[in-house]
């Protein structure tokens, strides 16, 4: 018995040290656990105060004069070589009568985007009776006065190191108290392809080439991914090669992206011969790379499927053919679709591939086909984040969000079928 | 959903990509310009590139950075619609290149001058005024420098601006650079680092009875460390710059213009580059602004014609033009006018010239 | 005709064929009722005449969608004039596209004379005759397969296992493509990299201490020396790496610890959607945030506390990516300390251990080679990423291991020396491939590595 007493004494004398270690290390876990999510939640933060603002564009209003003889002075209205940017200088010009220098006149011109000039030429085309009359409209500042009325750039530091002068503040100023300043949703972010100008840059270009590219992908990466994992979890016989595939396809889902771009560059640009920033190629590399993740989403489902089942097809007499065609794929098609669904939304965020087959440049034109060149928004993402002016920074954040809301758009699909229509055995 | 349902929109599904391919294999002609070229002419390009996209019918030209170098490297690989049609060059065009060309069946390159523009070595505004000599940056710079006795040359042992002059501060030297693919390199050796070569006398010398080694002597840049290659990005150059103030970088005049909020350019020989030093030429640093297009390609091409216009007309590259306000300093008037002639008239470099 | 209209088209005769199949199937054998008389259900007497309708058809359609483009071409230029003929390679390519936009009734530019004329609407009828042709052809072909497959029919015809066996070549060759995928990797990199290495000895590549790829690119420049010396590049992946795990691999452990032991099953159910949110966000984001709000808060912090830190230095670019990797780890951990049974846990705590001593000295224990497995393919992760260094590490290839210098990496090399390149002449071009097939032969090894550890651990419970 002393014996006994000894150890619980030798015990109960450790017993607090090693309750203070329980604690420490809990403390620990929920430290590990916070920072994560802390992050996450920083993250998210200031993302959303970078790039909320992007989704606002300044307007000017300006009351323009569509003279016929500044605009068509050969009686017919020349839309390509007319002086539409003329209409809005003359506007300015009328609010500032007192800016006559021409350093001063410039610089009175640079408040305003170049995208008032081809508002005023689209405004006529829509409507060629205006030629002659006058109109009011609201046209997009600068992106730099865009800056300043958006409280980004501070009036306070020193003229030289800012992009907008001191008169320029003045003159933005004047406009706001006489009301004619205001903040609207930001259209052209959203209707635009890319530009060098902020307040004309859109995502839509890069958006069309991503869906171009998601199209090529899901049409050749679901139907492949799913014939795939069928032969291999039922009817590839049990041996070297489909231990092989087996171990093949766990180590692609596992190959740094960047080398499916050497791949794309080396058998599809050079070897093949399609054309360089083609959402096709994108699209074929995207599809090798979220094979792997459709394949192994698909056995699982096929293996979640009880036995029951095939045994009882089997029972009354089904083919092997029959019994996974009619009985197993119908069961195991949602787990099918979510595994694809996540797969395509890690093919919407990637960009390393997309780098080495030429889908950074600089491409204005909305693409209208798998050929036409174009880029994918997580590019974009990377082009914009390298753009010198202000104004693209909170542009990145927004085109960041933008892409983030379809990622969790894809991924909420896929909780819903998961929920929806996968049965519990 | 029945099973039956089900199997039956597989199948559709799984005919899809037939459906697809059928589609996409149909490939159409190239309507539109392929530019490719320096990254310092790049903001002009894809400036002038969007313009002319907005206010034509025709597409907006595809613009890739790839530097000079590398540019007129693929615009010489050949004449077809899979070569690009203009090469845009912050140099003018090489002998070497002006025979790769010719050896690929492109004898008619047209040359146009768009404009001037400053090398300038930026620092953070947040860093201290410096003024350096081309000598300071050829001895800070070079791969090996002069040594004791005459003729001898020494693996570059200068760490600090004070090491190459007394007279500069003590920090360490860190400079942001180009690439060899890149035009703002290429011009770098030969105005700063040439410039400040020569004014060793038995190096000078060595031009006349030794220009090869003269050249690898003047135009080698180090490789330890110190001379950081940072790629065809300028912008990223910036923003390092940025966080760190004691670095510098080497790039165009219009992009420290671009980027007045961040960076300031640091004299050379005394003279600060701003806008009216270089078009005065009085900052020593300046080179002219090319492109290259092919003439094989005009009328073949659309639209390639009237972007040559666009380029070389005043709204764009005039004293007043857009392409001003991006920086670029343009050319006396008197010389715009015989370029966009010589551009209407497509007149071709001829082999000789150069 | 459209291909669409040509596919729609060729769906319906596939319908229409099925019909027939079956129909004559049960016709054979007198009825419905008596289909026990056919040796297969007649709807797969349906499916046999499908089969033989559509892929026959399908091959043809797709070798003369691949070859139609270049024949119709090669006609259009038998018809020019021979000036035209006689031009080179480039310059009747020019005039091809240029006859190709004028006949898709595309911007144009230059004078159209009748040559050119002719030569577009030459084209566009040929290029219609050549749609007819193939849409007769593709039907026709439809038809006589569907006819030949409906004449075979016969109630003994093994109907079934024909059509399974077609399926079965399908699924084998889609299965297949995972093979070709990895073939193509191997094979494109391999050679590429053994023209680089005739070029580079395989020996200055791999123990070389000096990386300056950058190398003149005509005859009369001055460029680097052209070393291609990858260690800097290794110990710079090495580094950014450690700096990654060490992040991971404590929190994304502790993470998955307390989730599965202390936390309340509420918590558990918030908490974990919420880390996967952090796989999900793409690369590129995470290099944004590294680039522009980490890296100058690093170096501010390093600067408070007295050291040197470079603009882009490796604490930076490694740190984000911890985070990003934080999730594989926790998953992967998770899944090893749910896989040791209860048995054993139970055990402990019944000795009168703490939950941490439970924790420490025996279901981690036990987990660990699951662990060890998940952390090297959360390595192999760390080494093949590529957007957070590509934007926030530098181009620097220093050989060092101070975290608060800037080093470069694999990845960043390779998309620098390829991103606007296109010549596959040079040595310096080629180095991107010899560095893609170490980054492939090194993730390989971890990657099997890896899924070898967490298999055969699973094995030993189970």
């Amino acid at each position: 018995m002393k014996d006994a007493n000894s150890t619980r004494m030798k015990v109960e004398a450790g017993l607090q040290r090693r309750r203070r270690k329980e604690r420490v290390f809990q403390l620990i876990g929920l430290l590990a656990t916070a920072v994560g999510i802390v992050f996450l939640g920083v993250f998210f933060f200031s993302l959303i105060k970078q790039g909320a603002s992007a989704f606002e564009q300044t307007h000017v209003r300006l009351d323009v004069e569509m003279s016929s003889e500044a605009l068509a002075p050969d009686g017919e209205l020349d839309l390509i070589y007319a002086d539409f940017d003329g209409v809005i200088r003359s506007a300015l010009r009328n609010l500032f009568p007192d800016v006559t220098g021409r350093g001063d006149r410039r610089e009175l011109n640079q408040l305003v985007s170049i995208a008032a000039g081809y508002q005023v030429r689209d405004m006529l085309v829509e409507d060629p009776d205006l030629l002659g009359g006058k109109a009011t409209i609201w046209v997009p500042t600068s992106a730099n006065v865009d800056m300043l009325v958006k409280g980004k750039i501070d009036p306070g530091i020193d003229e030289a190191m800012r992009p907008v002068s001191n008169q320029q503040i003045r003159w933005v100023d004047q406009l706001e108290t006489e009301g004619r300043i205001e903040t609207r949703f930001n259209t052209a972010l959203f209707t635009n392809g890319d530009s060098r100008e902020p307040e004309l840059a859109g995502i839509k270009g890069a958006l069309m080439g991503s869906v171009y590219m998601l199209l090529v992908t899901v049409a050749l990466a679901f139907p492949i991914g799913v014939a795939a994992a069928i032969y291999l979890e039922e009817f590839a016989p049990k041996n070297r090669w489909a231990d092989l595939i087996e171990v093949n396809i766990n180590n692609l889902a596992a190959v740094p992206s960047i080398v499916f771009g050497l791949l794309g560059l080396a058998v599809f640009i050079n070897w093949m011969g399609l054309p360089r920033s083609a959402p096709l190629v994108g699209g074929l590399v995207l599809s090798l790379l979220t094979l792997p993740v459709i394949i192994i989403a698909s056995r699982a489902a096929i293996q979640a499927v009880p036995p029951s089942i095939r045994q009882a097809a089997f029972g009354l007499g089904a083919s092997r053919m029959q019994v996974v065609f009619h009985h197993i794929m119908p069961l195991a098609l949602p787990g099918m679709l979510t595994g694809t669904i996540i797969g395509m939304s890690r093919a919407l965020g990637e960009s390393a591939p997309l780098l080495m087959i030429g889908m950074v440049a600089f491409i204005v034109d909305v693409p209208g086909g798998f050929t036409d060149p174009a880029t994918a928004l997580p590019v974009q993402v990377f082009l914009w984040a390298d753009s010198p002016e202000r104004a693209f920074a909170e542009r990145t954040s927004a085109a960041i969000i933008v892409l983030l809301g379809f990622l969790l758009l894809m991924n909420l699909t896929a909780v819903i079928i998961r929920k929806r229509m996968e049965r519990k055995w | 959903m029945t099973t039956r349902f089900k199997a039956r929109l597989m199948l559709a599904i799984l005919l899809l990509p037939g459906f697809m391919a059928s589609n996409a294999i149909a490939q159409s002609a190239r309507d539109y310009i392929y530019i490719v070229g320096s990254s310092t002419v790049y903001p002009f390009a894809t400036v002038v590139a969007e313009r002319f996209g907005r206010g034509t019918e025709f597409k907006t030209p595809k613009v890739e950075s790839t530097g000079s170098g590398g540019g007129l490297k693929l615009f010489c690989d050949g004449i077809g619609v899979d070569f690009p049609d203009i090469a845009n060059s912050s140099r003018a065009i090489k002998q070497s290149e002006i025979d790769a060309c010719a050896t690929n069946g492109i004898s008619d390159v047209i040359e146009v001058k768009i404009g001037y523009d400053g090398i300038v070595i930026a620092s953070a505004n947040s860093s201290a005024d410096m003024s350096f000599s081309r000598r300071d940056l050829f001895m800070a710079l070079a791969k090996q420098v002069p040594g004791g006795q005459e003729g001898q040359l020494v693996d570059n042992p200068n760490r600090t601006w004070a090491d190459v002059n007394p007279d500069l501060p003590a920090i360490r030297i860190e400079v942001l650079g180009p690439p060899p693919t890149s035009g703002t390199r290429d011009a770098f050796v030969e105005l700063a680092m040439e410039g400040g070569c020569k004014t060793v006398p038995w190096i000078k010398a060595l031009k006349d009875s030794d220009s090869d080694r003269f050249k690898s002597v003047c135009h080698t840049i180090r490789e330890d460390g110190v001379f950081v290659e940072a790629g065809e990005n300028d912008n990223l150059i910036v923003q390092k710059l940025e966080a760190n103030p004691s670095a510098f970088g080497i790039f165009g005049f219009s992009f420290l213009d671009q980027n007045a909020e961040k960076v300031k350019g640091a004299a050379i020989d005394g003279v600060v580059p701003t806008f009216e030093t270089i078009a005065d030429g009085d900052y020593p640093v300046a080179r002219p602004l090319y492109f290259y297009a092919k003439k094989a390609h005009v009328g073949v091409i659309p639209g390639l014609r009237e972007y040559l216009r666009e380029f070389t007309s005043e709204r764009a590259w005039g004293e007043e033009g857009y392409l001003s306000d991006r920086g670029l300093i343009p050319m006396p008037d008197d010389e715009r006018r015989q370029i966009a002639k010589d551009v209407r008239e497509l007149n071709a470099l001829s082999a000789a010239s150069h | 005709m459209q291909n669409t209209t040509l596919i729609l088209l060729l769906g319906a005769m596939a319908v229409v064929a099925f019909y027939f199949g079956r129909s004559r199937s049960l016709a054979l054998v007198g009825g419905a009722s008596k289909s026990a008389a056919l040796h297969s259900l007649p709807g797969y007497y349906g499916y046999f005449t499908v089969v033989w309708c559509l892929l026959p058809a399908l091959a043809l359609m797709l070798l003369w969608l691949l070859f139609e483009p270049r024949l119709v071409v090669a006609f259009v230029v038998s018809g020019l004039p021979d000036a035209e003929r006689q031009m080179t390679g480039g310059e009747l390519n020019l005039l091809v596209n240029n006859i190709q936009n004028l006949a898709s009734g595309d911007a144009v530019s230059g004078e159209v004379d009748s040559v050119l004329r002719a030569a577009a609407d030459r084209y566009n009828e040929i290029s219609q005759w050549s749609r007819r042709l193939l849409a007769v052809l593709v039907l026709g072909i439809a038809g006589l397969g569907a006819t030949y497959a409906w004449r075979r029919i016969q109630p003994d015809l093994r109907a079934r296992n024909r059509v399974e066996q077609v399926i079965l070549y399908l699924l084998v060759a889609a299965s297949s493509i995972a093979i070709l995928t990895t073939v193509g990797i191997v094979l494109s990199v391999l050679f590429e990299a053994i023209r680089f290495f005739q070029k580079v000895p395989l020996t200055e590549f791999l123990f070389g201490l000096n990386w300056s790829p950058q190398t003149a690119i005509r005859a009369d420049q001055v460029g680097s020396s052209g070393s291609f010396g990858a260690v800097p590049l290794f110990t710079g992946t090495l580094l950014i790496t450690a700096i990654a795990m060490s992040v991971a691999v404590p929190i994304g452990l502790m993470t998955a610890i307390y989730l599965a032991e202390y936390s309340s099953a509420r918590m558990r159910a918030i908490a974990k959607p919420l880390l996967e949110i952090l796989a999900g966000i793409p690369t590129v984001v995470y290099g944004f945030f590294a680039a522009l709000t980490v890296a100058p808060w690093v170096r501010r912090a390093g600067e408070g506390l007295g050291f040197e830190v470079a603009s882009e230095s490796a604490l930076a670019a490694g740190l984000v990516m911890g985070i990003m990797i934080i999730p594989l780890v926790s998953s992967l951990a998770d899944d090893a300390i749910h896989a040791v049974p209860s048995a054993m846990r139970d055990g402990a705590l019944g000795l009168g251990s703490t939950r941490s001593e439970t924790m420490t000295k025996v279901i981690l224990p036990a987990a660990l080679p699951g662990i060890v497995g998940g952390v090297l393919l959360a390595v192999s992760r760390a080494i093949g990423e590529t957007m957070i260094v590509v934007m926030a590490a530098g181009l620097a290839a220093n050989l060092t291991a101070n975290p608060f210098e800037a080093v470069t990496t694999v990845t960043v090399q390779i998309v620098t020396l390829l991103v606007g390149d296109q010549e596959f002449d040079s040595a310096k071009t080629l180095a991107a491939f010899a560095l893609g097939l170490m980054l492939f032969l090194v993730t390989l090894c971890l990657n099997i590595l890896g899924l070898r550890f967490v298999r055969k651990y699973r094995e030993q419970y189970d």
